[in-house]
Order: structure tokens, then sequence, then C-alpha cells
């Protein structure tokens, strides 16, 4: 067998291989409590030997289900109750159960979503990666041992001699996925399932980590299922993409094709829902498009098209015809698909990085207002937490840095969006800035008004004119409590007005935020996300404040529905006039909604400028490492990528190096790095000794304008 | 380590001196007094006086707190008029019958509950875990004297195959020499044990089982067995060791209702009948013993703890 060989999908002849993998018209049905949910309904798929196939969809399209049906992983109640799972031609629901495990253990490796818990706590890095040696192939402990380390070694493990002995708790995230890697790849298998493999990791180490797995596919000749939620992600890495809606597949395409010239309904939809589509489109902070409402409820019958209650070209035929595939190259399910685009081949749009960034947009010359006080003004702001390491004495052992010397300013109207990875301080100045935390130095002003100044009642009117809107509603929201109550807390803890006035204030604040007045007299858990972020906004609207601190308000969102709360949140800034700190670790979605941004690195703002400035012409190295990570849309666009590649660790915030925090992995770090670079420039300031390019003439221009 | 070991000690002494205080002070504040307990209704007021003068009883309470404590330290928890013997020589008497039985029964116990409590999770919402449940339940409401009395009238009335009464050696030796009548005690106090043990593993089993290390473990094609046994075993016995830690003082204590029910001389009869007699030196005694027991076992238990789960780090030194 040729094992890397790799399906030329545009070539439009079937190729001589066999698939590897083949799923035909595979149903799952998961019995609950409440019904039957028929998590996948007929779902083909095949996957070619070295090739990596690209599964998409959002949350319930029945992605995952699709690689535990493989696997044979199901959770509780769930069974695959029709159709074929064909591997190497033989049919994994017919063969004798030991057999199957044998298959799944040796032949097959999955690598799952949320490495801190994937592993187990109290084994072995060592003993876990070879405990697949050890049962299948019977290896004795001495030589499992070495070869865990020879493994440990091919995923990037540095020492990986010592790791071996480690536990998993004392490995970061990153390299406790590449330990979950290195385990699925011990026995050689033929097909890699990885779901969401870099959902829970920063994008440089998502990088790192699709990285690896591109080369682990050659190195071993393995074919890759690539599960994920994130377009950008399937088009940097699939060879072949499935897009998946409500349990079946609707679309299935080379990579290239599926992008560039997107068949099915849902899937044109769902590109376009991108805020990275919006910016590239129209160049401006354009509308994104949102698909309307939710997807169905799939323990009910369904008739027609899954998708056609969302659809905007949907007719009546749809609700009632089930569509199947088209077959050939490009399939897909849909009655009235898009175009198909020339056959020739289309120049691709050229890759975000290099755009030149032309806008002498309103947005900024709306930033740059010399007259209007700032909203929010942090000044040196500095958060320090004691890190305790005595035992019981609680001694302090030392200081985590979490926030070291940040400043920066926030106008009346204006959306400072604050990126950075996770440990990065980011959310810390969040909430410093809502009063939720005091700051150990620096000062916040609100209005112009210093808070330190302010006494106890004064300093609670104050926060009024600030609310923070939480990644997490369902989280933030006491369960025991209707959605009237929630909304009407805030006035009454406040005072404001009678119960009269407050049932009015709740009314305005349901139709701001598009809900209806039935879910008044309802409970959290009766919402889906989106809903769950509206109600939170509301809730953050409800003083009528003048400033709103999103902590990552739409990462846990799918794309369709992050898009509905996004423009929503545009919309509402335009209609009060609301200034936003939006605190994201999404480039793509800071750069869509911000008018400037603001790139933290271990507690220091290393980056302050205009959007699209910062966006298109990072001055700071790490600000590009952290652009060239983010997975792009436009196919082979991360790949073309040679910008800034930073490797390691994020450094621990206890000891934070000295100087420039970011020269332990700086690729530019020379001895000067050691003293601390100061946040330099006019309109788009920079904290590096070695800028990555002069400040435009453009940014100061616009700077010396406002000044 | 040695740090966190010291610093715990250290905790554990302020624990138990606190104990001592409200013990003597409670003990003291008592209506009656030692003194008519121990001479007896016939005793005129000045003999109680002068009992009370030769006790050191007619002091400040405090002045008699140093004493105490000052006694307590060179190992003399004082003198039982009642059983005319010192409080020393009266618990160690007892003390190591009662850790036989209490030993023998927490050992039956967990080797009995930790495998009930894995069926149960592994064939939950299935009949063996209803079956377990139903008789976890029906074991733990019932009262253990009328449990006991149950085993009494079944297993030597109804058929005469165990004695009633429990071994009544003066020594460890002689109590195990008479091993059928160790049985029905020890089977009494473990059933309720075994009842409370089981749910414990059972539940801690379960969450463990939908864990996601669990998912991978399986993605690595290992049999259910494995699976089972060698990851989520370990990890769902660590509530089990939290019990062991909360169990020992009872060790020490004994089982007052069993006790009483076999007629067992062993801490709880002690306790229970000094109690009755107004008999403060074992009364305090054995409080100080259980109290140290308690402590001591809290820091068994953290220990064993950081033996078994390397997440936990006992921290105070550079280890």
């Amino acid at each position: 067998m040729s094992e890397s060989t790799v399906r030329k999908s545009s070539a439009g002849q079937p190729a001589a291989v066999q698939p590897l993998l083949e799923l035909r018209d595979l149903d799952t049905d998961i019995a609950l409590r409440r019904g039957t949910v028929h998590a996948l309904d007929g779902v083909s798929l095949e996957v070619m030997p070295g090739e990596t196939l690209g599964v998409v969809g959002e949350s319930g399209s029945g992605k995952t289900m699709t690689a535990l049906s493989i696997m044979g992983l199901l959770p509780p109640g769930g069974r695959v109750s029709g159709g074929q799972i064909l591997f190497e031609g033989r049919d994994l629901r017919s063969l004798p159960a030991d057999e199957v495990r044998r298959t799944r253990g040796v032949r097959m490796g999955m690598v799952f979503q949320d490495p801190l818990t994937s592993l187990n706590p109290t084994m072995r890095i060592g003993v876990q990666v070879a405990e697949p040696l050890r049962v299948h192939e019977r290896v004795g402990r001495a030589e499992a041992r070495d070869r865990a380390i020879e493994i440990l070694r091919r995923v990037g493990m540095p020492r990986p001699e010592r790791i071996v002995d480690n536990y998993p708790h004392e490995l970061s995230g990153g390299m406790r996925q590449r330990v979950a890697i290195a385990m699925a790849l011990v026995c050689s298998p033929r097909l890699l399932i990885a779901d969401e493999p870099t959902t829970a990791l920063d994008v440089t180490t998502q990088r790192q980590i699709l990285e690896l797995i591109d080369d682990l596919r050659e190195e071993f000749g393995m074919a890759v299922i690539l599960v994920t939620h994130d377009l950008g992600v399937i088009a940097g890495r699939a060879d072949r993409v499935a897009v998946m809606y409500a349990g079946r597949v609707v679309e299935t395409a080379a990579t290239e094709q599926l992008f560039r010239s997107p068949r099915h309904r849902y899937t044109e939809a769902l590109l376009e829902a991108l805020p990275e589509s919006a910016i590239r489109e129209s160049g401006a902070h354009a509308r994104l498009y949102s698909i309307p409402g939710l997807p169905p409820d799939l323990s009910r019958p369904l008739t027609g098209c899954r998708f056609a209650p969302r659809c905007r070209h949907v007719t009546d035929e749809c609700r009632t015809t089930d569509v199947t595939l088209s077959t050939g190259e490009h399939q897909h399910a849909c009655l009235h698909p898009v175009p198909a685009a020339p056959a020739a081949p289309v120049t691709l749009p050229a890759p975000v990085r290099v755009e030149p960034a032309p806008e002498p947009a309103a947005t900024t010359a709306k930033a740059g207002q010399p007259a209007a006080t700032p909203v929010l003004s942090v000044r040196e702001l500095v958060k320090n937490y004691a890190a305790h390491g005595g035992g019981l004495l609680r001694r302090t052992a030392g200081q985590v840095s979490a926030v070291a010397g940040v400043s920066f300013e926030v106008g009346p109207g204006e959306t400072f969006g604050l990126v950075g990875e996770s440990g990065c301080g980011k959310s810390t100045v969040g909430r410093l800035a809502v009063g939720l935390e005091r700051p150990t130095a620096g000062q916040i002003m609100l209005d112009g008004v210093d808070i330190a100044s302010l006494t106890g009642r004064e300093r609670r009117r104050m926060h009024r004119q600030v609310q923070l809107m939480f990644q997490d509603s369902y989280a933030a929201m006491n369960p025991r409590m209707r959605v009237d109550a929630i909304l009407a807390e805030p006035l009454e803890i406040q005072k404001v007005g009678d119960g009269t006035a407050r049932r009015a204030r709740i009314a305005t604040l349901l139709d701001q935020v598009g809900l209806s007045r039935r879910v008044l007299e309802r409970y959290p858990h009766e919402f889906s996300g989106g809903q769950l972020q509206r109600i939170g906004l509301a809730r953050s609207l409800a003083l009528q404040p003048r400033l709103i601190v999103g902590d990552e308000p739409v990462s846990a969102l799918d794309v369709s529905i992050q898009a509905q709360v996004l423009n929503l949140m545009r919309d509402l800034q335009r209609e009060l006039g609301l200034a936003y700190v939006f605190i994201s670790h999404d480039l793509s979605v800071v750069d869509y909604m911000a008018d400037r941004i603001g790139v933290m690195y271990l507690g220091k703002l290393v980056e302050v400028g205009p959007a699209r400035d910062v966006v298109r012409a990072a001055r700071h190295p790490y600000t590009q490492a952290l652009i060239d990570a983010v997975p792009s849309i436009t196919p082979n666009a991360t790949a073309a990528r040679d910008g800034v590649t930073i490797r390691g660790e994020l450094p621990s915030a206890v000891n934070p190096p000295t100087g420039c925090r970011f020269r332990t992995r700086c690729p530019l770090a020379q001895e000067i790095c050691e003293t601390e670079p100061p946040l330099a420039g006019d309109g788009h300031q920079v904290a590096c000794h070695f800028p990555l390019r002069p400040e435009s003439s453009e940014a100061s221009a616009r700077a010396g304008a406002a000044a | 380590m040695v740090r966190y070991l010291i610093t715990r000690l250290g905790q554990a002494l302020i624990v138990v001196v606190l104990v001592t205080v409200i013990a003597f002070l409670i003990l003291h504040l008592l209506p009656g007094g030692a003194a008519r307990a121990t001479l007896g209704k016939e005793a005129t007021l000045e003999q109680l006086a002068a009992f009370n003068h030769d006790m050191g009883y007619d002091r400040p309470w405090i002045q008699q707190y140093g004493m105490y404590v000052q006694r307590l330290l060179h190992g003399d928890l004082g003198y039982s008029y009642q059983l005319n013997q010192s409080v020393v020589e009266a618990i160690s008497q007892r003390l190591p019958k009662t850790m036989v039985l209490s030993l023998l029964s927490t050992l039956l116990a967990i080797v009995l509950a930790i495998p009930l409590g894995v069926i149960q999770a592994v064939r939950r919402n299935r009949w063996p875990d209803y079956a377990i449940t139903s008789l976890s339940l029906l074991a733990y409401a019932t009262p253990i004297f009328f449990m006991g009395l149950m085993m009494i009238i079944l297993f030597s009335q109804v058929w005469p195959i165990l004695p009633p009464e429990a071994p009544q050696g003066f020594t460890v030796a002689e109590v195990l020499a008479d091993p059928a009548g160790l049985i029905l005690p020890t089977v009494t106090l473990a059933i309720v044990t075994i009842a409370v043990y089981s749910r414990y593993v059972r539940s801690a089993m379960v969450d463990n089982l939908n864990e996601n290390y669990v998912r991978t473990a399986r993605s690595k094609g290992l049999s259910e067995r494995r699976v089972v046994l060698r990851h989520t075993l370990r990890n769902g016995l660590f509530p089990v060791i939290t019990l062991l830690g909360m169990y020992l003082p009872a060790l020490f204590s004994g089982a007052l209702v069993v006790e009483s029910l076999f007629n067992f001389p062993g801490m709880g009869q002690l306790f229970w009948q000094a109690a009755l007699k107004r008999d403060f030196p074992i009364l305090l005694g054995v409080t100080v013993i259980i109290s140290i027991a308690t402590v001591v076992g809290a820091l068994v238990a953290d220990l064993l703890y950081a033996a078994v789960d390397p997440r936990v780090r006992l921290r105070g030194s550079t280890s």
C-alpha cells in the first residue's frame, strides 16, 4: 500500500487506492431520559490513506459523534444503529468485540479536545504513553519505557527521558497535548482522529500542535481526521473537508474548492458569518452576516433540508424534499446551491498580512478626538497577587505579577480591544477596570475622576458607568433566579426608580437586545448560549453604563451565533454611544470589533495602536507571531506565512524575566533587551528595542493631528 | 515534607490543648461533683470538703487545670477511685481489645465495600446497582442495637452456631483465643460501615468513569477490566482515605452500643460506665486519647493522600 498517496481531488478522477476508512449511511442514536437524539443520520464519508479529512460544523452538528462512533467511544446511551464503518475493508460493526478493540487500539489513535483532563492524573506520563504497547504488543516494561521516550521525542517534547517519570499536572496544556498525541501514535496507527485538538490551547501553541500533526502525518504515512469548529484550522490543514449540519454531511469537497466556491447555502452562510470575511470583503467594519435562529432539535422527526428554517434561499420544496448528497468530487445536499465558480483556477485572495492598510477610517479618527474626556483612563496599573508556598503556614513565597504597569485610554463610543494569550493579564485588567478588584498600584479614572479618591457610596455610583459582560453568562447568573429578577437586580441594588419604572426599563432592555417579553418568566438553563449572551448584555445595560468591559463575550459561541452577538454589540454601541473594552484571545474577532487594539504579554502592554495598523503592520515581534499563528480561511495562508514564529512556553509570572518580558522567546532579542523598553510612539506605540517596522507616517500624522 | 509535618504537629498540639481545656471545664461545671459521686450519699459535708481539699478540687479551676496538665505531661492521667486503679492502667487494659474489634470490622468493611462500590458503578442503574443500593440503605437505616439484637437472635438462638457474648478475656491473647465470640460484634459493626463506604466508592467511581481520561484509556483499546482496575479504581478510592482518617478515633473510642450489647470490655464500655458514675478522671483521660486520635487521623489521611495522589503537594520544604 502506498500510504502517503494523497488523492488529488481536483484531478477529477477517482484514485486507484482503496479508502482507508469508509462510513456508509451511519446512524447514531443517543438515548436520553427525555427521548432519543438522532445524533447522526446517514453519514457517509471516505478517508484515503495519508489524507487529512477535515470535519467541520457547529456544536450539535454531529462532528464529534462521528469521531466517537468510529472509535466506539459513544457516551452512555449512545449506539450506532445503522450503516457500516469500513476500516481497511472490514466492517467494524460486524467484527468480534476483542478484534475491534485491538483494531482501535493499534490501527487508530485519537486525540481529544481538553488536554488538561484527558490524561490520567495519577499515572506517570511514560506509563500512560506506553500502555498500548504493553497491552497490544506485549512489550516488556523496559522496552516500553524506551519506546515511550522515543515517541515523546518525536512529538517534540523537551527532555523526554525526564518527562516519562512526570505526572500530567506538572506539564502545561500544550505539552500535555503533545503527550496525548504521542499516546495515540505509539502503535503507529494508520488513522489519527483529532477532535478539536487545539481548541483549548492558545493560538501560538495551536500553531505548534497543528504543525506537529502535519509533520507526523507525513512521517508515519497515516491519515488524519481533523474535527473542528474552526474553519480557519481546517482551511490551513485539510486536503478535503466535510461540512456537517444537524447530524448530516451537507457538503464535501477538496479544501481549496470548498473555500473558494462553497455550494451548500449553509457553508456559504457560515463563511460569511466570520469576522475575517467581513473585513476582507468590504475592507471596513461591515455588518456580519448572521444566520438567524438555532439548529433543529434532533430528538424530533425532521423532514426536508435541515437548514431550511434558517436559510435565505429556502423554498417550499426544501421543507418537504429529503436532499441527498450529489455525486462527484464536490458533493452537496442543496436544492438551490450557490452557482459553481468558474473552473479556471482563481487567484486566491492574498493572505491578510500582506494587505495594505489604506483605511483612514472614521473610527480611528473618532478615537483620536482631542476634546472628549476618556471614559476610562488607566495609568501605570499594577496588580500583584501573593503566591503562597509555605504549606499551611501560608508564608508568602513570592508575587505573581499579573499586571505590570499598564496604561491606556478608552474614549467615548470607542472600542478598545485587548488581546493576548491566557495568563497575560488581560482579564485582570478588565476586573480592575470595573472595580471587582483593587489595583496594587496605579490609577483608574472614570470620566476624568480618580476612583481611588471616592468614598464607598460615590464609588458605587461611579461604577454604574462601567459594567462587565462575561464569557460564560450561564455561570454568571443565579440559576434559581428568573430572568426578570436577574435584570431587575442591578436596578434594585442601585435603588433606581420604583417597581413600575424598573419594569419599563427591563422592557426597553429586552427590546434593545432583541428578546421577547416572554423570556422574563423563564430561568437561565432554558436558554441557548446566544440568548444567554443577550440576557447578559441586557443586564450590563440596565444601569445605562457608558462603558462595557466584555471578557471573551463571544468565545463560547458558534460562528453563526457569534455573528448575531457581535452585530448586536455594534448596534447598541451606535444607538447608545457605548464604549467597549473588548477582551479576547481571538485576534480576528478583536480586529473586527475594535477601533484600537492593545496587545498584552505577561502583564505588560507591548503594543497599542489603531486596529488596522496593529493587525496589518504589527511593530512588536510578539504581535506579529500572534497574527501569524491565527488560522485563516484563506487556504494555505497559514503555511505561506514565514513571519515570526515563537517557540517555547510562557514564562512564570512569579519571577517574570527582567527587562522586556518577551525577550526569553523573542527571535530578535539582544543584550539591550535586558533593560525594559518603554512604550514609545505617537499613535501606534510599541514597547520594543527592535520594532519590526517604524511607525507608519499615517499613524503618527493622525496622532499629531489629534494632539 | 519535614517542615509540613512539624507544622501539622504544632497545629495538632493546639487542638489537643483546646480539647482538654473544654473537656475539663465542662466536666467541672457539671452539678453533683466528683466528691459526692465517689463518697456516696452517706458522706458528710466535712468528708466531702476533705475529699475536695485532698483532690485539689477547692482550688481555682485554672490552678486545677495547671496541675492536670503537669501530670498529663508525665503520662499520669489521674486515678479513678471508682475502679480503684489509675486511668492509664484502666485504658491500657481495654484499648487493645477495642482496637482488635474495630480493626477487624474495618478490614472486613473495606474488603467488601470496595468491590461492592465498584460493581455498582460499573453496572450503574442496572439491577446489581439497585440491589446493592437497597441493601445499603436498609443497613444504614437500621439502628445498630437492633441489628445486633437481630444477629444474636438469628445466629445464637434460632440457629445457635455462635455465642451471643463477646470474648470476656482479660488480655488480647485471651480475646483472640475465642474467635467465634468475635464474629457477631465484628459483623454487626462492619455492616453499617460497608453501607457507608460502598456508597462513597460508588459515587467516586461513577464520577471518575465519566472523566475524559477514562475515555482516553478506552481509546487505547484497553479492556473494560483494565480501564476500571488500572485507571479508575485508584482515583475512585480517594474518598475512602478520608473516611479511614475519620475512622481512626473510633478505633480508640470503641463502639459504645456494640460493646454494651455484646458485653465486650472495651473503651466504649469504660467510657459509658464512667459517664454514669461521674468518674471524671476516666472521662477526661478517654477524651484526651480520642482527641489525639482524631487529630492524628486527619494527619494520617493527609499523608496518605499525598502518597497516592501526585497532584497533592505537601508544601513546606523544597521537595
